[in-house]
C-alpha cells in the first residue's frame, strides 16, 4: 500500500483542506467509541472504534501510516449510520470521511469488498445494483396510477422501492394522485441514485449515475425530487449539489423525503385520516432519515394524526437511534453482522410492549421484517405511509 | 515478547488477546497531544493487547506477567490526559473497557456495584430506570470508564455537593500481581486511589448513588472576577447547588468560534449553576446574584450551556490543539490568580472552565490554543505549566500525577503518603510490573540514568519564558457545523 496516502476524493472536491483541520480536531475524547453499533464486532479492541479510524487516518494524512488492507477491511465495518457523527465533541464530519477513505481504497485496488463489487458490477451493466432488468424499473406503476408528461414534481423510484419493495413507492404515488397533486416519472430513463456505491467508494461509477440523473431531470425541467427512500432522499438532498457542482452540472432542485409531503397535506386538511386503526406502535428513526436529513418530527406527526394509533417511545429515539444495521454496505458483505444489529433493535422495540414496528425506510423494513421472523418476535411490522393509507377515508 | 509467551497468553485468552501491531498502535497514547520526540523516550508501544471480559481474564494475564515479567498497563477508554493508561515498558494493554456490567443495586445504604469498564453515562442511563442516578460523574461521562476515574481520582459534575470519586467508592475489589482477588474500603482504598492502578487492577466498585431528580440549571452573567469569586462563595454558603461551572467570556466565545484575542473583549463569566429540583431556591439565587452585581442569563442560554456540559474540548474546533493546565485552586483566591493568569498570558487565546467542587476549592482548566502540527508547539508546551505555577502561589495544589507530573506526586500526595506508595511499591512488585512509569517517573530509554519527568521540568523551565512570547493564533474556522445538543 502507499505511503504519504493522501484521501484524494477530499482533494477532487476542494476540501482537502478542511478535512485535514477536522482530523487534527478530533479530542481523542472517545465519545463516538460507545455509541459505534459495529465496534463491539471488533473484539472489544479500541482500533476498531471510529475515534482509532481517525487517529490512522491522520497518521495517513501525516504521512506516517498506511491504508492496508485491515484498515480498509475495517473501515467498511462501518453502517454509515452517523451516530459517531451526531455525539462527536468537534463535529468532525466522520461518515464523509469514512466515505473518502473508501473511495480512496476503492482507487489502490484494496476496496470494496465483495459483494460491494457485485453490486458495483450490477449497477454498470442494469444501473440498478440488484441486476434487475432495466426496462423493469416501472413495474411497480399501478394501471390506476397516472404519472404527468411534465410536471414540477417527480416522483423519484429508486432501485429498492421500484424494485423489491413497490408497496412504498405505490402508496405515495396513490396519495398523490388523491388528493389531485400532478407529479411526473422518469421510469427506465430513472438510474440508480449511487447511494449503495457513493457509500461503499465507487466514486467513479457514482459521477456516472449521478451526471445521468441530473441530465435527465434537468431536461424534464423539474423543481422538485419526492422519494420514499430515506437512502435515495439522503443522497440527493445531500450529495448530489456537490457533485453536480463537481461534475459542472446545474443543480437547482428541492428534494423532499415523502414524510414531509404527507404532513403538509396533514396539515392543510387535504389528508383526513378517519379509519380507526387499534394498534401500539413504536417508531423506529432511520438513521439516513433522522439523523442525516434530521427528519424526527414527520414521521410521528403522521402517525399521532392516525386515530387509534398509540406512540410508545423506545429509550433510543430521535438523534439517540439506534441503527438497523443495513446501511453503508454493511448487510451486503457482512450479513451476521448486520442482523445482530437488528435483533437487537427488534429486542428493545418489543421491550417498549408495543405491537408494532413502524419505520419508513425500506432498509430497515427489510431487516426487520427478517429479524421479527428469525426471533419468532409477537411484534408485527407495517410501513407508517402503509398505516395512512389505511386510515385515509 | 516471545513465541513461548504469546503461546502462553494465547492459551488463556484466546481471541481476547491480540498481537497485531496495527490493532496494538492505537494503544500508545491518550487523548494528550505529545510530540513524538517526548514519546521516543518511552516504550509506549505495546506488545500485546488484551480485552478483559472476566476476573479469570485479569488473573490469567497477571500471572504470566509476572511469570515472565511482562509489563501491564490497565486502560479504561484512555480519556485521561496525564498519560496514566500509556504504556512505559511496552508488555501488555489491559482494556478493561467490556468489563461493564452492573453487579447489583444495594438499597440500604443506596449503592449499586459495577464492573469497572463501566461507562458513567451508561450507569445513569440503567440507574434512571429505576428512579437513581449517578452522585457525580466527570464530564466525560459520554465515554469514560467509573474503573478509570478512581484510580486517575477527581472531580466533576456534582462535586459541589457530594465530592471527589474518592468520596462516593466505598468499595473495591482488586485483582493484585499475586492473582488474589481483594476486597478494600475506608482507608484501606487509599493506596489504590489516584495511583495509576500501580498496585492492581480494579475489577469492581461500589458506589454512592443517589435518587434521580430533574437537574435545574440557570446561567449568570459575572461582569468581573471578583463578583465571579463573591457570587461562588456566596453560593456555597446559602444554597445547596448540585454543580457550579465558570466559564472565562474567552473561553465562551472559543466555543461559538468567534475570533478572539485576550484583552480586546469583555472579561467577563458565565456561571452555569445547577441544582437538583428538590434544592432550587429562585428567590435566594436571585438576591445572590444582585449581591454580586451578576445579571441573568435567559433560561434557554442555561439549557443551552447544560446541554453542552459534556464537550468542554469543542473549542478544539478553534484550535486544532489546545494546551491545557489544570490545578485546584481555592474559591477565595480565584480572583488574584486568575487576573494573574490573564496577564501572564496576555497574548495568547485563552480560556477558562472551573468546576466548583467540595472543600471551597474550584477544579480549574485553563485552554490554550495551538496547532500540535506548528514548528513551535513543543516550545509552547511550556506554556502549559505557567497557570499551574500561578495557582501553586495562590495555595493551589496538583489535580493529579498520572505519567506527565509523575515528579510531582511528592506534592500531591504528601511526603508521608508518597513513601507508603514508594516503599509498598517496592514489595509488592519490586520489577515495576503493574503500570510501571505512573506515580514513580519513568526513566528515559536512551538516558536511564535520567527520569524523564525531571527531563521535561527541566525543558518546560527553560523554556517557559521563550513560550510565553511564542503566541499561537487561529484564524481557520471548522467548515463542519454542529449536530448536537439541537
Ligand atoms: C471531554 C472530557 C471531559 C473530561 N472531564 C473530566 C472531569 O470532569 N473530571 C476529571 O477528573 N477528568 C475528566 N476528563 C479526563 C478523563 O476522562 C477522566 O479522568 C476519566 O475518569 C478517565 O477514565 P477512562 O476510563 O478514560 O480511564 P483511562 O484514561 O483509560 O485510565 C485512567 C487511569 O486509570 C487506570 N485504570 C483504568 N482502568 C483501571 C482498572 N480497572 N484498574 C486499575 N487501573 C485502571 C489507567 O491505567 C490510568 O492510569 C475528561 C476528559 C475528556 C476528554
Ligand atoms: S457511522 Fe455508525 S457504524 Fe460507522 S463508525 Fe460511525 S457510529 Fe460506527
Ligand atoms: S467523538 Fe469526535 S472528537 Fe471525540 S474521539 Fe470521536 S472523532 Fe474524536
Amino acid at each position: 500500500m502507499t505511503k504519504n496516502s493522501k484521501l484524494s476524493l477530499f482533494d477532487e472536491l476542494g476540501l482537502s483542506e478542511s478535512l485535514d483541520y477536522a482530523l487534527s480536531t478530533c479530542a481523542r475524547c472517545g465519545f463516538c467509541k460507545p455509541v459505534c453499533p459495529t465496534h463491539p464486532f471488533g473484539g472489544g479492541f479500541e482500533a476498531f472504534s471510529p475515534r482509532s479510524k481517525i487517529y490512522h487516518l491522520k497518521k495517513i494524512k501525516d504521512g506516517k501510516g498506511e491504508l492496508t488492507n485491515d484498515w480498509v477491511e475495517r473501515l467498511y465495518q462501518c453502517t454509515t449510520c452517523e451516530r459517531c457523527v451526531e455525539v462527536c465533541q468537534t463535529d468532525i464530519p466522520l461518515v464523509q470521511i469514512w466515505e473518502a477513505a473508501r473511495a480512496e481504497s476503492v482507487k489502490m485496488g484494496s476496496g470494496p469488498m465483495p459483494a460491494h463489487k457485485k453490486f458495483g458490477k450490477f449497477v454498470e451493466e442494469f444501473d440498478n445494483p440488484y441486476g434487475e432488468p432495466k426496462a423493469e424499473r416501472d413495474r411497480w406503476l399501478l394501471p390506476d396510477i397516472k404519472p404527468s408528461e411534465k410536471a414540477e414534481i417527480l416522483l423519484f423510484g429508486g432501485c429498492t422501492c421500484s424494485y423489491k419493495m413497490p408497496p412504498m413507492l405505490q402508496t405515495g404515488a396513490k396519495i398523490l394522485t388523491r388528493v389531485g397533486i400532478p407529479f411526473c416519472y422518469a421510469g427506465g430513463k430513472e438510474v440508480c441514485c449511487s447511494s449503495p456505491i457513493l457509500r461503499t467508494g465507487q466514486i467513479e461509477s457514482a459521477k456516472r449515475l449521478i451526471g445521468s440523473n441530473v441530465d435527465l431531470f434537468n431536461e424534464m425541467g423539474v423543481k422538485k425530487i419526492v422519494t420514499p427512500c430515506s437512502g435515495c432522499s439522503k443522497t440527493l438532498r445531500h450529495d448530489y449539489p456537490v457533485w453536480a457542482k463537481h461534475l459542472g452540472k446545474k443543480w437547482d432542485i428541492k428534494v423532499v423525503h415523502f414524510s414531509e409531503i404527507y404532513v403538509d397535506l396533514l396539515r392543510q386538511k387535504k389528508l383526513k385520516p378517519v379509519r380507526e386503526l387499534k394498534r401500539k406502535v413504536t417508531y423506529h428513526d432511520p438513521c439516513h432519515l433522522g439523523r442525516a436529513q434530521n427528519i424526527y418530527d414527520e414521521p410521528r406527526e403522521i402517525l399521532n394524526s392516525i386515530p387509534g394509533i398509540e406512540l410508545i417511545e423506545m429509550d433510543f429515539k430521535r438523534k439517540d437511534s439506534k441503527c438497523c444495521g443495513a446501511g453503508g454496505g454493511v448487510k451486503a458483505n457482512y450479513p451476521d453482522m448486520a442482523t445482530e444489529i437488528s435483533n437487537s433493535r427488534v429486542k428493545e422495540a418489543e421491550e417498549t410492549g408495543a405491537d408494532t414496528l413502524v419505520t419508513m425506510c425500506p432498509f430497515c423494513q427489510t431487516s426487520f421484517t427478517q429479524s421479527l421472523k428469525a426471533l419468532n418476535s409477537p411484534l408485527q411490522f407495517a410501513g407508517v405511509e402503509e398505516l395512512l393509507l389505511e386510515s385515509l377515508e | 515478547m516471545n513465541q513461548r509467551i504469546r503461546d502462553r497468553l494465547k492459551e488463556k485468552l484466546e481471541e481476547r488477546v491480540t498481537f497485531d501491531s496495527e490493532l496494538l498502535e492505537v494503544y500508545d497514547h491518550d487523548i494528550g497531544e505529545i510530540p513524538s520526540i517526548i514519546m521516543s523516550m518511552i516504550n509506549c508501544k505495546p506488545e500485546a493487547a488484551i480485552v478483559a471480559k472476566s476476573n479469570q481474564d485479569v488473573i490469567d494475564t497477571l500471572s504470566i506477567a509476572n511469570e515472565f515479567g511482562i509489563a501491564v498497563t490497565p486502560r479504561g477508554q484512555g480519556s485521561s490526559g496525564y498519560g496514566g493508561a500509556i504504556p512505559t515498558n511496552g508488555g501488555i494493554v489491559l482494556d478493561m473497557a467490556c468489563m461493564n456490567k452492573i453487579i447489583s443495586i444495594n438499597k440500604e445504604p443506596l449503592t449499586v456495584d459495577v464492573e469497572p469498564g463501566i461507562i458513567w453515562n451508561n450507569l445513569s442511563f440503567e440507574l434512571r430506570k429505576i428512579g437513581l442516578d449517578n452522585s457525580i460523574c466527570p464530564t466525560s461521562a459520554p465515554s469514560s470508564t467509573v474503573g478509570g476515574w478512581f484510580p486517575k481520582g477527581g472531580v466533576g459534575l456534582g462535586s459541589m455537593r457530594y465530592g471527589s470519586v474518592r468520596d462516593v467508592v466505598t468499595e473495591i475489589d482488586v485483582i493484585d500481581l499475586d492473582c488474589k482477588v481483594r476486597t478494600y474500603s475506608g482507608s484501606d482504598m487509599e493506596i489504590y486511589h489516584q495511583t495509576c492502578g500501580i498496585f492492581g487492577v480494579i475489577v469492581r466498585l461500589r458506589l454512592k448513588c443517589i435518587k434521580a431528580e430533574r437537574i435545574v440549571p440557570y446561567g449568570v452573567l459575572l461582569p468581573n472576577t471578583e463578583s465571579a469569586q463573591s457570587f461562588i462563595i456566596k453560593a456555597r454558603e446559602r444554597l445547596k447547588p448540585y454543580t457550579i461551572i465558570l466559564h472565562s467570556s474567552g473561553y465562551i466565545r472559543m466555543r461559538k468560534q468567534e475570533n478572539y484575542e485576550n484583552g480586546n473583549g469583555t472579561q467577563d463569566f458565565h456561571a452555569l449553576i445547577a441544582f437538583e429540583e428538590s434544592n432550587k431556591d429562585d428567590i435566594t439565587l436571585k438576591s445572590i446574584i444582585d449581591e454580586s452585581a451578576g445579571k441573568s442569563l435567559s433560561k434557554e442560554t442555561a439549557m443551552e450551556e447544560w446541554e453542552d456540559r459534556f464537550y468542554p474540548m469543542r473549542i478544539k474546533k478553534f484550535g486544532p490543539s489546545v494546551l491545557v493546565g489544570e490545578f485546584y485552586l481555592p474559591e477565595k483566591c480565584f480572583d488574584r490568580a486568575w487576573t494573574e493568569i490573564e496577564k501572564d498570558l496576555a497574548n495568547d487565546t485563552l480560556g477558562m472552565e472551573a468546576v466548583v467542587v467540595n472543600d471551597n476549592k474550584m477544579a480549574v482548566l485553563v485552554y490554550i490554543l495551538d496547532n500540535a502540527k506548528s514548528m513551535f508547539y513543543q516550545i509552547r508546551m511550556a506554556k502549559a505549566l505557567r497557570p499551574l505555577g500561578i495557582a501553586l502561589r495562590y495555595g493551589g495544589s496538583f489535580y493529579t500525577a498520572g505519567l506527565w507530573l509523575a515528579n510531582n506526586s511528592k506534592e500531591l500526595f504528601g511526603m508521608k503518603k508518597y513513601n507508603y506508595i514508594v516503599n509498598t511499591k517496592k514489595e509488592r512488585d519490586s520489577k515495576l510490573l503493574l503500570n510501571p512509569g505512573k506515580i514513580i517517573p519513568p526513566k528515559i530509554r536512551q538516558i536511564p540514568l535520567l527520569n524523564i519527568c525531571v527531563f521535561m521540568n527541566l525543558i518546560s523551565k527553560l523554556m517557559s519564558p521563550i513560550a510565553k512570547i511564542s503566541i499561537y493564533k487561529n484564524r481557520y474556522k471548522s467548515v463542519f457545523n454542529e449536530k448536537h445538543g439541537e
